[in-house]
């Protein structure tokens, strides 16, 4: 009769639950997707990521001057779906645990995520160029010539490489059927 | 003659009713919300919080619908809070007050009980809000139902404690021939004074006419800022009086020892009476139909009264 | 005194929620800021209430759809003031997901003052206390300008 009763007692004996938190601290799952954060130096530009973006809040800008493509997110109309993690190709994107995202209505518009992202310079004639994964392309060769290095080079001077490369391995291709 | 009136002047602005009653009411409303909260298993409110709620309250402004009664509408919670205020004066606690002279009359009791109520029928009928007239009529409903348990109670306490109808009587009765709590005549009407309270408090099953979910608190839809703090002291107040009422019929026990022994002693026993009646059930039951509840009253409270009122009439 | 009384105002914001065509996501998580003993709201001395005459604190949930922009305009007008608005969701702040849709007028604030924005799709718990918290700070501040 009145299981409820027994219910009350057992609530009373074990305790408030209430977590500390406008007090003290709270839990937070490491895997809860919070705030995106980019890492500007991992970026790739893209744009994979504005355009899966459910809530479209993401907006990639190149500057006036060409010196690099501004990453605008907008936390207020992010959902924190996570495609634009899933999607990155580089891995620039991460979705952290913080949470603490509430402001007043001043900061509505500055509440954003923003990074520069800038387009390195090619080591051979200093134009600017697009970013490349200079992370995993660092090892191995295309053809003769070392990933590392022609990575760092814009398209026309890469271009120019790969055609010297040619020019030189026929020389030492024809060397070496004659050898054999 | 005019140091009579002094005295109840006192008995209603001061002590038993007045700043002591509104006080302790607004004090055991905030142990009630803890209470609550534990047996929910969170922490709950500040215990001051009640006196927090009339404070942020009173800096509120006022709103009146275009289509209500203003002088009603603004007058109902003002005489709710009277009312309750003067049934505090007139209920004695046991070893400290004896109550005004000449006005503790369980009769007098019953009919001022009924202005808290009233008040509610009142502005709910003149806020011209349909969910109001929901409310009130509620209200109006569940008052008839609790009256006649609570009627039959007190008769049957009268009647036990040989004919006294006067509260400083009864508590006389009692302190000669022990307290009612351990006479198993009055257990039924004890049991049925429980399951009054919460009805007459409208909490727990009751909760009918201020349902907050199906009426949008009902009869106190409309008001606003000060005229909602009126009406929550007049609930606070009212909470007194119903503890000190239930204390006085059934539990005046005193302790050897003088006001300062016995006022503390007297505020344990409506602390426990609370507990009970009020937390346990607010924590712990959810909201009746107002035809259940209705039946629920005329069944099972008053038949426990009559068995009592029998019990004391042939035993007599 | 009266000076004095008002430092304790902000001690008991009384909630109430208008859902402006959300998808109820965030009222869900509204709910559970209140119900659920590990948040527990009411330690903050907030109590939802039904009526919005009771109300200090707006918690606007939605995109405010077309259809329901009348009435939401029209409860807003019945809370008395000094009262302050919290928008729960990234909906009422930006349109979010909904955003230039035909059936959405659009931002909250351009119709409704708002104080506080607690984007989430839904906000946790947590952060909607947070948003509470900020909400009653601006509250104390504007009480004080007042006096």
């Amino acid at each position: 009769m009145l299981p409820f009763l027994k219910i009350l007692v057992r609530n009373i004996i074990k305790g408030p639950a209430t977590e500390a938190f406008p007090f003290g601290e709270t839990y937070t799952p490491k895997r809860l997707r919070g705030r995106a954060e980019l890492d500007p130096s991992r970026c790739l530009t893209c744009g994979i990521c504005s355009h899966v973006c459910a809530g479209g809040a993401i907006a990639m800008t190149e500057s006036a001057d060409g010196r690099g493509m501004e990453f605008r997110l907008w936390h207020n109309t992010c959902t924190f779906c996570g495609l634009c993690e899933h999607y990155c190709p580089a891995n620039a994107i991460t979705m952290t645990n913080d949470w603490h995202l509430s402001h007043e209505q001043s900061e509505k518009y500055t509440c954003c995520e923003v990074q520069f992202v800038e387009y390195p310079v090619c080591e051979k004639c200093g134009e600017r160029m697009l970013p490349r994964l200079h992370q995993r392309l660092s090892k191995g060769l295309v053809g003769s010539v070392s990933t590392a290095e022609i990575m760092r080079i814009c398209p026309d001077c890469r271009r120019l490489t790969s055609a010297m490369h040619q020019i030189k391995s026929k020389v030492s291709l024809t060397a070496g059927r004659s050898n054999s | 003659m005019v140091n009579d009136y002094i005295h109840a002047g006192i008995a209603m602005l001061i002590f038993p009713g007045g700043l002591f009653a509104l006080a302790t009411g607004l004090l055991f409303k905030g142990m009630d919300r803890i209470a609550v909260a534990r047996l929910q298993r969170r922490v709950g409110p500040p215990m001051l919080q009640p006196v927090f709620d009339i404070i942020k309250l009173s800096t509120k402004e006022i709103l009146v619908p275009e289509s209500a009664n203003e002088t009603v509408f603004k007058l109902a919670p003002m005489m709710g809070l009277m009312g309750s205020l003067v049934c505090a004066a007139l209920v004695p606690i046991a070893g400290v007050w004896n109550g005004i002279p000449g006005a503790g009359d369980i009769f007098v009791l019953l009919y001022l009980f009924s202005l808290p109520a009233l008040s509610f029928i009142l502005g709910g009928s003149s806020s011209s809000s349909p969910f109001g007239a929901i409310g009130f009529s509620r209200e109006m409903v569940i008052m008839f139902a609790y009256e006649i348990p609570l009627l039959a109670t007190l008769l049957a306490v009268a009647v036990r404690a040989d004919w006294q109808l006067s509260l400083d009587g009864i508590i006389a009765y009692q302190t000669a021939n022990g307290p009612f709590l351990l006479d198993p005549i009055m257990i039924p009407a004890f049991l049925a004074y429980l399951m009054f309270i919460p009805g007459t408090m409208g909490i727990g099953l009751f909760d009918i006419p201020e349902a907050e979910e199906e009426v949008i608190e009902g009869p106190v839809l409309e008001y606003s800022g000060p005229l909602l703090a009126l009406f929550n002291l007049m609930s606070a107040v009212k909470l007194m009086v119903v503890l000190n009422l239930g204390v006085a019929l059934f539990f005046p026990l005193l302790l050897p020892g003088g006001i300062w022994v016995n006022l503390p002693f007297h505020l344990v026993k409506c602390l426990a009476l609370m507990l009970v009646a009020v937390s346990l059930f607010r924590a712990s039951t959810g909201r009746l139909r107002i035809d259940q509840a209705f039946n629920f009253f005329l069944k099972y409270p008053s038949s426990l009264a009559y068995v009592s009122l029998l019990g004391a009439y042939l035993l007599r | 005194m009266h000076k004095y009384l008002k430092r304790f105002v902000h001690k008991s914001p009384w909630l109430y929620r208008i859902n402006a065509g959300s998808c109820n996501g965030c009222d869900v998580e509204l709910a559970t800021t209140a119900l659920i003993p590990r948040y527990d709201v009411e330690r903050l001395g907030c109590k939802y209430c039904g009526s919005p005459r009771h109300a200090d604190i707006v918690l606007i949930s939605g995109p405010l759809t077309t259809r329901v922009k009348e009435r939401v305009l029209r409860v807003y007008e019945e809370i008395p003031r000094p009262k302050i608005t919290v928008a729960v969701g990234i909906c009422p702040i930006s349109g979010g997901v909904f955003r230039d849709s035909y059936s959405i007028e659009g931002p909250m604030d351009r119709y409704i003052p708002i104080d506080v924005n607690v984007p989430g799709c839904p906000p946790r718990p947590q952060a909607i206390m947070e948003g509470i918290l900020k909400a009653c700070e601006i509250w104390k501040k504007r009480i004080v300008e007042v006096a």
